[in-house]
C-alpha cells in the first residue's frame, strides 16, 4: 500500500491593504483573477554549483531557508517576480531607461520625458506598457503621455492610506512625463520606479527639483512665474 | 425452392448487410482517427500558443472554472476563553468596576485581567438588589436585568423565562464577551461547572461547602434539536458533563438547569434550581443588596479551584464556533513555466546575463511569494510559502492558497 501524493502545497494568504479596500468597496470588485510568483527574499548568491554534494545540495542553503511572513502592504511584496522565458535564454529581460543616466536634477518647472524600453527581449512589455511609480508628489507630476495597447490600470496599485495618498503617484504607459514642481524651501529630491508589466523588470532614476530662485519685489505676492534660473 | 430461394436471397442480403457493416465500421473508424488526429493537433497547437503567449509573462490568468473554488464555508469552532483555551479555571472579578456598575453586573476575567464573561443577577419582582439612585419604586437592578433579557431573549408578550414549563421570577445570567465567542457558543461544547455553596454560612456568598461537591452542567443538544424562536436556537441546560464524552445525566429525568442562546452568547440559570441543587440561598429580600452575583462567581470560581483536587477540569468550559468563508486558489505552474527570475541576484552585470552559465541551459528559481492579482494586476492577496520551493524545467508544482474572509 502506497502513500497518497503530498505534493500539494497549501498556504494561507492574507489581504493587501489594496485588497481590503476592494473588498469594502462592495462593488463586486474584489476579483481575483491572476497569479503571480516571487523570490523576494531569494539571493542566488546562495546557490553553490560547486556544493561538494552534488546537485542535490546547490539550492540546499537556499531551500532550507525560513521565510518571512506576508506583509500586507502591497507595494512592498512580489518586488522581485519569476518570469516564463524560452528555454535557452541567456539574458534575463531588462528594462531601461535610454538617456537618463541613474539620476536627473531640473529646475522647478524643468520637464523629463521617460521612455522605458525592454532589452534582451524582442516586443517586451509591448502590449501592457510599464508602470511609473513617483515616490513623493511633492516633487513635481507624474503622467503618462502613452499608453499601451492593452493597458489596464496601474499594476502597482495606488498608495493609500493616512498620508501616503499625497506622497506618490502611480501611473501606467509607455511613456512617462515628470515635471518638476515649484519648490520654495528646498530641493526636493524623490525616486521614479519603472516596472515592466509583461517582464516584471524594473528600472529607477532619482530626479531632484531644484529650489526656486526667486526675484521678489516688496509688496508683490511671490509667483512661481517669477523663478530665475 | 422457395425456401431455397429465400434462403439464397437472404444470405446474400446477410453477405451484402455484413460488408456494408464492415465498410461502415472502417469509415467510421478512419473518421475518428482524422478526428483524433484533429484534435490532437488543436490542442498541440493550443498548448503551444499558450506557451507562446506566457513567454515574457510574469502573471498567469486562473482558469476560473477548475482552478478557483470560491466561497467555501466552513465551521470553525476554537476554545471559548483568551488564548483560544478550552477552559477557564482561574478567575477574578474585575477591579475598577463603579459601584452602579456592580450593582448590575460583575465581570470576570482570566489570571491575566482579560475579560471573559460577566454574571448579572434578574428578578422579575426587583427583589434582591436595592436602588442606589434613590429610587424607591421596584425599578432596581435586578428588575432592569430580568427585563433587559427578556427583552432580548424572548418572544414579545412574553414576559418570563421558561425552565422546563415552569415560569421563573428569579434567573442569573452569564453572559460571555462577544469577542470571546466570535458568532456563538459552540452547543454541545460548554459545561458550567458549579461548587456546591454552604448554605449554612452566615454569609453565604462566602462560603462554599466541604470537599468536592460539584453540578456540572450542560446543553441537551446532544439528544435535542434546540427549539427555535425569536433569539435563534434554544437549548436547555441540563445536569450532565462533557468531560470524556457527552453524558446527561440521568437522561430521562434530567435537572433543567436554565437556558441557553448560544448566537447571544447567553446562559440563563433559574435561581430557584440553583437554590435546591447548589444551594445558593439566592437572597431575595426586597430593597437589598442581596450579592447574589458574588455567590454565582463564587460557586463557579470554586469548582475552578477543585480541578487540582479532583483531578479534572472544573470551572468553566466553552467553545466558540463561527463559519468561515474561504476560497482557494489552484496554483498551477508548469514545467516551461517561470524558470527565470527578475531578481537582481540572479543576474550579473548591467545587461541580464544570467548569474551562473549552467542557468542557461538548466535554470533554477526559488519560489518563496504568491501574489493573487485583478485584472488590472493590483495585488490583492500574497501568500508565502515556509520555505523556498526550487522550481525548474524539470518540475511542476501546484500550490493550493487558501484565503479566508
Amino acid at each position: 500500500m502506497g502513500y497518497l501524493d503530498n505534493s500539494t502545497i497549501t498556504v494561507d494568504a492574507i489581504l493587501t491593504k489594496k485588497g481590503r479596500e476592494l473588498l469594502a468597496r462592495g462593488r463586486n470588485e474584489f476579483q481575483i483573477s491572476q497569479f503571480a510568483l516571487a523570490d523576494d527574499e531569494v539571493d542566488y548568491d546562495l546557490y553553490n554549483s560547486e556544493h561538494p554534494l552534488g546537485t542535490a545540495f546547490y539550492g540546499a542553503a537556499i531551500e532550507n531557508m525560513p521565510i518571512t511572513e506576508a506583509l500586507p502592504d502591497e507595494t512592498q511584496m512580489m518586488k522581485y517576480k519569476l518570469v516564463t522565458l524560452a528555454p535557452g535564454t541567456a539574458r534575463i529581460p531588462v528594462v531601461t531607461i535610454p538617456g537618463l543616466a541613474g539620476s536627473s536634477i531640473i529646475q522647478s518647472g524643468g520637464v523629463i520625458t521617460i521612455t522605458p524600453q525592454t532589452q534582451n527581449y524582442n516586443g517586451g512589455n509591448s502590449r501592457f506598457g510599464y508602470t511609473a511609480i513617483l515616490s513623493d508628489s511633492e516633487a513635481g507630476s507624474l503622467i503618462a503621455t502613452r499608453t499601451a495597447p492593452q493597458q489596464t490600470a496601474a499594476s502597482v496599485p495606488q498608495f493609500i492610506g493616512d498620508g501616503e495618498a499625497a506622497q506618490s503617484v502611480t501611473v501606467s504607459g509607455t511613456e512617462f512625463q515628470f515635471t518638476g514642481g515649484n519648490q520654495l524651501i528646498t530641493d526636493k529630491g524623490a525616486t521614479i520606479l519603472i516596472i515592466g508589466n509583461e517582464t516584471g523588470g524594473r528600472a529607477s532614476i532619482s530626479v531632484t527639483v531644484k529650489k526656486l530662485a526667486l526675484a521678489v519685489t516688496p509688496g508683490v505676492p511671490v509667483n512661481a512665474n517669477q523663478a530665475s534660473s | 425452392m422457395a425456401s431455397k430461394a429465400y434462403s439464397t436471397s437472404g444470405n446474400f442480403k446477410y453477405e451484402n448487410t455484413s460488408m456494408q457493416r464492415e465498410k461502415s465500421s472502417a469509415a467510421v473508424s478512419q473518421v475518428q482517427a482524422l478526428a483524433r488526429q484533429l484534435a490532437d493537433q488543436i490542442i498541440a497547437e493550443r498548448d503551444a500558443a499558450a506557451l507562446a503567449a506566457a513567454t515574457g509573462r510574469v502573471y498567469t490568468t486562473f482558469d476560473t472554472a477548475n482552478d478557483i473554488l470560491s466561497n467555501n464555508v466552513s465551521t470553525v469552532t476554537t476554545g471559548l476563553f483568551s488564548g483560544n483555551t478550552g477552559s477557564l479555571i482561574a478567575m477574578a472579578t474585575q477591579s475598577g468596576q463603579t459601584a452602579i456598575q456592580e450593582s448590575y453586573f460583575r465581570t470576570v476575567v482570566d489570571n491575566s485581567g482579560r475579560q471573559q464573561f460577566s454574571i448579572a443577577y434578574g428578578n422579575f419582582n426587583g427583589s434582591g438588589s436595592k436602588d442606589l439612585t434613590g429610587n424607591l419604586n421596584d425599578d432596581t437592578p435586578s428588575r432592569a436585568i430580568y427585563k433587559q433579557y427578556a427583552q432580548i431573549l424572548l418572544a414579545p408578550n412574553d414576559l418570563k423565562f421558561t425552565i422546563n414549563g415552569v415560569n421563573t421570577n428569579s434567573i442569573y445570567v452569564l453572559n460571555f464577551n462577544r469577542a470571546r465567542f466570535k458568532e456563538k457558543i459552540d452547543p454541545g461544547n460548554i459545561e458550567i461547572n458549579l461548587a456546591k455553596m454552604n448554605a449554612n454560612a452566615t454569609n453565604p456568598q462566602a462560603g462554599l461547602a466541604s470537599g468536592v461537591d460539584i453540578r456540572e452542567i450542560i446543553d441537551d443538544s446532544s439528544t435535542q434539536a434546540g427549539t427555535v424562536g425569536e433569539s435563534g436556537k434554544v437549548y436547555n441546560l441540563v445536569s450532565g458533563s462533557i468531560d470524556a464524552g457527552t453524558s446527561i445525566f440521568n437522561a430521562a429525568a434530567p435537572v433543567y438547569y436554565g437556558l441557553l442562546y448560544p448566537e447571544y452568547g447567553v446562559a440563563i440559570l433559574n435561581a430557584d434550581v440553583l437554590d435546591s441543587q447548589v444551594a445558593f440561598g439566592t437572597n431575595n429580600a426586597n430593597a437589598t443588596d442581596g450579592k447574589n452575583m458574588e455567590r454565582m462567581f463564587k460557586s463557579i470560581s470554586g469548582s475552578g479551584a477543585m480541578t487540582a483536587v479532583a483531578g479534572r477540569t472544573y470551572g468553566l468550559q466553552a467553545r466558540s464556533s463561527e463559519q468561515v468563508k474561504s476560497s482557494f486558489y489552484f496554483v498551477r505552474v508548469k514545467n516551461a513555466e517561470y524558470n527565470y527570475s527578475n531578481n537582481p541576484s540572479f543576474v550579473t552585470g548591467s545587461l541580464g546575463e544570467l548569474r551562473y552559465t549552467t542557468f542557461v541551459n538548466d535554470p533554477q528559481t526559488f519560489i518563496t511569494t504568491i501574489g493573487l492579482y485583478n485584472n488590472n494586476r493590483e495585488l490583492l492577496a500574497v501568500a508565502k510559502l515556509s520555505q523556498p520551493l526550487l522550481k525548474n524545467k524539470t518540475k511542476e508544482t501546484l500550490i493550493k492558497v487558501k484565503l479566508d474572509f
